[in-house]
């Protein structure tokens, strides 16, 4: 350790050596630019000296005043697709003009960690989303905003729950049992994202991505290698939106629309069910041989359910027919949002604010979202070579929460219950269990709430203190503090509080979050070939959770829902957990002659989650880019504009998600009959240290015609060591599991992008950005004894096999009914024979949850003042697999309701179908198999928004500066030939690295239609 | 100005060299486990562990109870819950990944884990209490694994004990690691045997006579007694039983009804598991009482064909309760947060009744008068103390308390179409364990 501190003291006596002083005074510069085609001013040009910080941006006649250091020698003129133009200080600044330079995506600042740069010099793999493309889209997860915008993002919502899970895959899974969500940084600070498991909601919600200027996603291993340890999922930097000098301006936007769900799946109707019944019943009383009029016949058995099931109606004349699958989904969910931002500036001080209201009402009763937040963003010169400045957010989250999919009360199980139930009894009260064949969800809906409040701080400090122009020092300190508070009350009819009189609960969750970054950045060119930057620094961060629960039950009345009035407070308990990450970095970019680009990083991370000897990891990374375009040979090439060839290899680690203290045998509190007593929680691993991840990439960017047709082309292999994962160990040691280093895995893939301006005209402008990946996962060892860690557990089949992918789902393979007498079939392990008896069955891979190619189509149409944007997004080559389908499809094996399927089953022997004979009672084919699997592909209009601009002469009479209309919707379409609700599912309650492709009544999406107006003034 | 560069290297430094011990951190809800093993006080409440994990659902919370009485049906009750696990063990088939029993054998060995620690760890708990605390212990670990070996293997009375497979055996205490111990096969029937009579013989010998709610010598009683009666060892079995009757002050409740549904032990539980509002599971409240009750769905029904086997005026009869459907349901389970009766006195009475009578015998009473003091207790009136009688007379005093299947395999019945040696009658060793064996642990035949 003290190694680390001498370093760190060397390095920084060594920055003090080389720094020089310099003085401020400052003279004032006025002047106008315009654009060289056609004299057109030019608004937000970026004016600065070469001696200090301070900028300045044209105004819409493109003028601009500027305080210029007197030291200064070169006034440098900048705009986003113009070629930047510097010049000595003494010039005429009347009229500058800038010529149209390298395409306005070359030229673009793409956020690397600590620092910026130039699309064009990257050597890394960044793959960068405007926060413009994205602003407004009607979804509360900036992840969800994401969806199919960049390569190799794989973005998939667990349900269509509103505010809850998101799973976002940079490049494959990288591990098994450590996290494989990547890192989130928002204006430098590493935020939470991932969700106490106690907890419902999603962290990632509580952000407004209205305020996001852009998303940077660092995809290879050097892009991320600067954030180490954390970085082996990717690394998502996020920055807010800032003001620029010039006259306040003010944004509002207005948003209303309606939501749905994507899809309803069916199922029987009352006298396909009563029917269907019967029939199951009379099957069984064959096999067991008895005669389905005695009383002790499941016939009996069955019509009797069916008189406790009808309630006040008549089955046998299907007198009710419910469709409970419609009572699950709000018909009446609106979306309304409102946004009000300000931003400008004087030379001296920037700033932006913003206030933004969201409210958006799930799909399923009883979800509702409402975020309020508000955001201020301050930068204040002090001195010309001194800096300051926040960022802060705050926000507020309300929503109403649901149970997890494998909850019996939560909305989508409602559609267990019989269709021969009436939704209400005589007294127009909601029927429950004992009528209903299970507890009714709609009752916990309607006597029950689940609420959960979250405040949520996000927020740093900063100061940047230029020793010359070239060097500089920054300090920043960042928080992210969430504090949440659910609380759930449940009537005394409903599943939780039937019995015990009412259940209640209270649960707060407080995260503190902090972080601090320091580091040098000098950057210089050289004899005007060199141009070398060099960073350096420090970071540490802390991450704290607390939080507590109180359970409650007997309440005197159902008015009275705190847990003060709670009878019997049944369980309380608060819990902690903690870690820091110490760590060192530097990084350095070298290019030579605007041709050959080199960048070289490496970050010493320490980690309270390992233990002794084991808490310092080094993450190097190297990367190379040539743009071949520079040459002479090519430069002058009519067709090709752009062409630069770059690779880059790095090591990044993982730290995450396997929890705090895995290295340490433990013991924990527990208690029997009242007395506290000790016992094992957790078996030790001392030599427990980093998941190691090894990417190469090997890219080509191109441009042609003028960069109207650009893209990148990426080759990746990303190979993770040291896998980080709770083995199986002998259940005779007393535990289940030790988190060890074990095993390989393997992520190699192909990406696609292409830009391409395929009319530009004044009037029209169209153009297409397509992005394709394709990403391959392979297991490529376990435990280094096992080659399969079978998963079957009686409902879903994701295995780990060495040399398949992740998850796979393994087990048996259903070989369709037995046309003599009805029984499921399956395949022994010859793969041919069959066989009625399960476990007999052999077992095969039989589908794989992990995509193999995922597309973003987007088109982009501007006409006049119209414009109209469309996006599809498509997943391929996945399988889904229905956990519940031994439940829902199941030839009636007991008195769910069954999907509509179940019409075709085996009824007399010569019937060929894939569904087995009803039977009563009986699990007919209802075990785990490939019966229940299905081909998840999917493609669909994920986001489509068209927009009227009002023209300039009506916007000028109402003296505002914008105005437009819009029309956006999202999920619109969807094109699949999955059966069940929603392809893009993973069921809530077991979403994980290895449990993916699961559905369990898990909601489909939800589809939007909405309007909105925008107005800048 | 170079103020302000010095200034900015000193922070920088001191943020570096504050930092630096910041990433040694310990959690502050669990204890290493190089702690427990350094106190008196640590081991006892290592023994309250061991109680807390035999509580478990999965073992004595309720599902070994469960499961002896879905195995043993025989169309007495009926699996009528949602669930698919119990469902499987109900029908007799059940697959090698059921998540229940997968749960058990886990459950069951962490509680063995505990006592391992505890029994290597002995010489720091104060030489007081070091009997007390060995002997409890020794005590539940014998339990463990009596339960493991009946429910696991094929029952001591299919003969061959000591060639059919038993369970693992592990007597040493997990530390630090998974050792090489833990990659055994089964040992015998014969030889797991052998460790529960050594475990609860010794336990018997260091326990005292009263104990709060924790065990005694009479409960190591009793469970020696249950142990031989299913080696059909019916001396010992009934010695000990006498030896609980005679000696323990154990007594009957009042009346039957008495001994159900208890927040504190009664006067005739000679070990029961104890739940309570804020600690403790029991599935068999879970899954055989209803929703007013705060239970699951009323998953297991009744039958006609048990209450059958009743007279008109039997006061364990008058316990069965109809809910809203007209469907029977077992009151022993019927309240929520009950204490879980695991041994009571009536079965020491009726193992004295049925050892005496096979040996011919009247140790501490005859068969004729315990047979009578049971069935005054339940308001009915003596009966001839044949064999017969006073098996039957067990079946209904111990109905749906989780002693079904080994009864009807001590003696040797068929079931549900089964023999009592059956194969389907036996719990396959979970999936995961075979697979984490290394291939060392092998499945029982016919899974």
């Amino acid at each position: 350790m003290r190694k680390w501190t001498k370093l760190a003291m060397l390095m920084s006596m060594a920055f003090c050596i080389l720094l020089q002083v310099c003085v401020a005074q400052t003279k004032l510069v006025k002047g106008k630019v315009t654009d060289a085609k056609d004299g057109t001013p030019i608004l937000g040009a970026t004016i600065k000296s070469d001696k200090t910080d301070f900028t300045t941006v044209t105004n819409p006649d493109g003028t601009f005043e500027f305080k210029a250091p007197s030291a200064a020698t070169k006034l440098i003129i900048s705009f986003v697709g113009f070629k930047t133009l510097e010049l000595p200080i003494t010039s005429d600044f009347s009229n500058i003009q800038l010529e149209e330079g390298a395409s306005k995506a070359l030229s673009e600042v793409v956020v690397v960690g600590f620092g910026t740069k130039i699309k064009k010099d990257l050597t890394g793999n960044i793959a960068k989303v405007k926060g413009a493309d994205v602003q407004n889209m009607p979804v509360p997860n900036f992840t969800q905003a994401l969806q199919g915008r960049a390569a190799g993002v794989f973005v998939e919502s667990n349900n269509g729950k509103v505010g809850e899970g998101v799973k976002i895959r940079i490049r494959g899974s990288g591990s098994i049992s450590a996290s494989n969500e990547p890192l989130y940084v928002i204006d430098g600070v590493p935020i939470n994202s991932s969700s106490n498991l106690a907890f419902s909601g999603n962290p990632s919600a509580d952000i407004n991505f209205n305020d996001i200027e852009s998303f940077d996603i660092l995809k290879d291993a050097s892009a991320a290698a600067i954030y180490g340890s954390r970085a082996a999922n990717g690394v998502v930097l996020i920055t807010t939106k800032k003001g620029k000098q010039g006259k306040t301006n003010f944004q509002v936007n207005t948003q209303y629309g309606i939501n749905k769900p994507t899809h309803l799946r069916g199922f029987l109707d009352a006298k396909q069910y009563v029917d269907l019944l019967r029939e199951a019943a009379t099957n069984s009383d064959n096999i067991d041989g008895v005669d389905p009029s005695d009383p002790d016949s499941w016939l009996t058995f069955a019509e009797g359910r069916l008189d406790r099931y009808s309630g006040w109606s008549d089955w046998r004349t299907s007198e009710t027919n419910t469709n409970w699958e419609k009572l699950a989904f709000n018909d009446n969910a609106r979306t309304s949002a409102i946004d009000i931002s300000a931003s400008g500036g004087t030379e001296k001080t920037k700033y932006y604010i913003s206030l933004s209201y969201n409210n958006q009402d799930g799909i399923l009763i009883g979800n509702k979202f409402k975020r309020l937040s508000g955001r201020i963003n301050l930068e204040q010169i002090v001195a010309s070579n001194f800096k300051i400045g926040m960022n802060l957010s705050i926000s507020q989250t309300n929503a109403g929460r649901v149970p997890v999919d494998n909850e019996f009360s939560t909305p989508m199980q409602i559609v267990a219950l019989s269709p021969v139930t009436p939704f209400r009894d005589k007294d127009g009260n909601v029927y429950n269990s004992p009528t209903t064949t299970y507890s009714n969800p709609y009752v916990d809906f309607t006597d029950g709430h689940w609420s959960s409040t979250i405040y949520r701080n996000l927020g740093n400090i900063y100061g940047q203190l230029n020793f010359t122009p070239s060097l500089f020092f920054r300090s920043e300190f960042g928080v992210d503090i969430q504090n949440q508070n659910d609380d759930q009350f449940y009537g005394f009819r409903t599943t939780y509080g039937t019995g015990t009189n009412g259940y209640g609960e209270s649960d707060w969750n407080k995260v503190l979050n902090y972080n601090t970054n320091n580091y040098f950045n000098f950057s210089k060119n050289f004899s005007d070939v060199h141009d070398v930057e060099v960073v350096a620094g420090m970071a540490f961060q802390r991450y704290q959770n607390d939080w507590a629960n109180v359970i409650g039950e007997q309440f005197p009345v159902e008015a009275l829902q705190k847990l003060a009035s709670a009878g019997l407070i049944k369980t309380g308990t608060s819990n902690q957990t903690y870690s820091s990450f110490l760590s060192y970095f530097a990084r350095a970019n070298y290019k030579f002659n605007n041709k050959y680009l080199l960048t070289l990083s490496g970050r010493v991370d320490g980690s309270s989650v390992f233990g002794k000897g084991n808490k310092y990891g080094v993450f190097p990374a190297a990367s190379v880019g040539w743009i071949i375009s520079e040459e002479n040979f090519l430069r002058n090439s009519p067709t090709l504009s752009f062409l630069k060839l770059r690779g880059s290899w790095g090591l990044t680690g993982n730290a995450d998600g396997f929890g705090n203290f895995a290295h340490l045998g433990l013991w924990e509190g527990v208690s029997y009959g009242g007395v506290a007593g000790l016992s094992p929680s957790q078996l030790a691993n001392k030599n427990l240290r980093w998941e190691k991840s090894n990417q190469i990439d090997i890219g080509l960017d191109f441009g042609f015609f003028n960069n109207r047709l650009s893209g990148e082309l990426d080759y990746y292999n990303r190979k993770t060591q040291d896998l980080i994962y709770d083995v199986p160990v002998p259940g005779n040691s007393g535990f289940t599991t030790q988190t060890v280093n074990i095993g390989a895995m393997q992520n190699k893939g192909f990406e696609i992008v292409l830009n391409s301006d395929n009319i530009s005209g004044r009037n029209f402008k169209w153009s297409t950005n397509l992005n394709l990946s394709f990403n391959n996962n392979k297991i490529i060892k376990l435990d280094g004894s096992r080659d399969t860690l079978a998963g079957n557990d009686g409902r879903y089949l994701n295995s780990l096999i060495v040399g398949q992918s992740i998850g796979v789902f393994y087990g048996p393979k259903y070989a369709g009914v037995d046309k003599e007498n009805g029984d499921a079939l399956y395949y022994i392990s010859d793969g041919k024979t069959t066989t009625n008896d399960y476990s007999e069955a052999g077992n095969f891979i039989v589908g794989n949850p992990n995509p193999k190619v995922t597309v973003g189509f987007g088109n982009t149409i501007k006409f006049k003042g119209f414009d109209l944007m469309f996006l599809f997004q498509g997943v391929f080559g996945n399988s889904i697999m229905n956990g519940a389908g031994g439940f829902m499809s199941s030839s009636f094996a007991w008195f769910d309701n069954q999907t509509a399927d179940q019409l075709r089953r085996w009824q007399k022997p010569g019937d060929i179908t894939d569904v087995p004979q009803l039977r009563l009672g009986y699990d007919n084919g209802t075990s785990a198999s490939s019966r229940y699997i299905y081909k998840g592909d999917y493609i669909r209009l994920k986001n489509i928004t068209l927009g009227y601009n009002l023209p300039s002469s009506v916007i000028k009479a109402l003296k505002i500066s914008s105005a437009r209309f819009y029309v956006t919707g999202v999920n619109l379409l969807t094109f699949t030939k999955y059966d069940g609700w929603d392809p893009e599912v993973n069921t809530d309650y077991r979403a994980g690295n290895r449990n993916q492709g699961s559905d369990f009544y898990a909601a489909p999406q939800i589809k939007n239609i909405s309007i909105g107006l925008n107005v800048g003034f | 100005m170079r103020r302000s560069i010095i200034l900015a290297s000193i922070l920088f430094s001191v943020v570096i060299i504050g930092c630096s011990k910041k990433i040694d951190l310990t959690p502050s809800t669990s204890v290493a486990e190089e702690f427990v093993f350094t106190s008196d006080q640590n081991i006892k409440a290592a023994l309250l562990g061991a109680y807390n994990a035999v509580s478990s659902s999965y073992v004595l919370g309720g599902d070994y109870l469960l499961y002896s009485e879905l195995l043993g049906a025989d169309g007495e009750i009926q699996w009528a819950g949602t669930y698919n696990q119990p469902r499987e063990i109900f029908n007799k088939a059940i697959l090698t990944n059921n998540s229940f029993v997968t749960t058990t054998w886990t459950d069951t060995y962490k509680a063995i884990n505990i006592c391992n620690n505890i029994v290597n760890a002995i010489d720091i708990v104060n030489e007081d209490d070091r009997d007390r605390v060995k002997g409890e212990a020794l005590f539940l670990r014998g339990v463990m694994y009596f339960e493991l070996v009946s429910f696991f293997s094929q029952p001591y009375s299919a003969g061959n004990a000591t060639s059919n497979p038993g369970v693992q055996l592990i007597t040493t205490p997990t530390i630090g690691n998974i050792s090489e111990a833990n990659y055994i096969a089964r040992s015998t029937v014969q030889e797991i045997f052998n460790q529960v009579l050594s475990d609860l013989k010794e336990a018997k010998t260091l326990l005292p006579d009263e104990n709060d709610i924790y065990a005694t010598t009479y409960a190591a009683s009793a469970f020696l007694s249950r142990v031989y009666l299913q080696m059909e060892d019916y001396e010992n079995a009934r010695d000990e039983a006498d030896n609980v009757i005679e000696n323990s002050g154990y007594e009957l409740t009042g009346n039957y009804e008495k001994a159900f549904n208890n927040s504190v032990n009664s006067s005739e539980d000679i070990f029961a598991i104890q739940v309570s509002e804020k600690d403790g599971d029991n599935d068999m409240h879970l899954f055989w009482s209803i929703p007013e009750y705060s239970g699951r769905d009323g998953d297991v029904d009744v039958e006609q064909k048990h209450l059958n086997l009743y007279e008109a005026n039997d006061a364990r009869l008058a316990l069965f309760y109809l809910d809203d459907l007209d469907i029977y349901r077992s009151g022993k389970w019927k309240l929520n947060y009950k204490n879980i009766p695991i041994v009571r006195l009536a079965e020491m009475y009726l193992t004295r009744a049925e050892a005496n009578v096979r040996l011919s015998t009247e140790v501490g009473a005859t068969p004729a008068e315990d047979l009578t003091t049971i069935r005054i207790r339940a308001g009915l009136s003596a009966k001839a103390a044949t064999l017969d009688n006073i098996l039957l007379e067990r079946r209904l005093e111990l109905a749906h308390e989780g002693q079904r299947i080994q009864d009807i395999k001590r003696l040797k019945k068929s079931v549900d179409g089964f023999d009592y040696n059956a194969n389907e009658l036996v719990l396959p060793i979970p999936l995961r364990e075979v697979n984490a064996s290394n291939g060392i642990l092998k499945q029982n035949p016919g899974y």
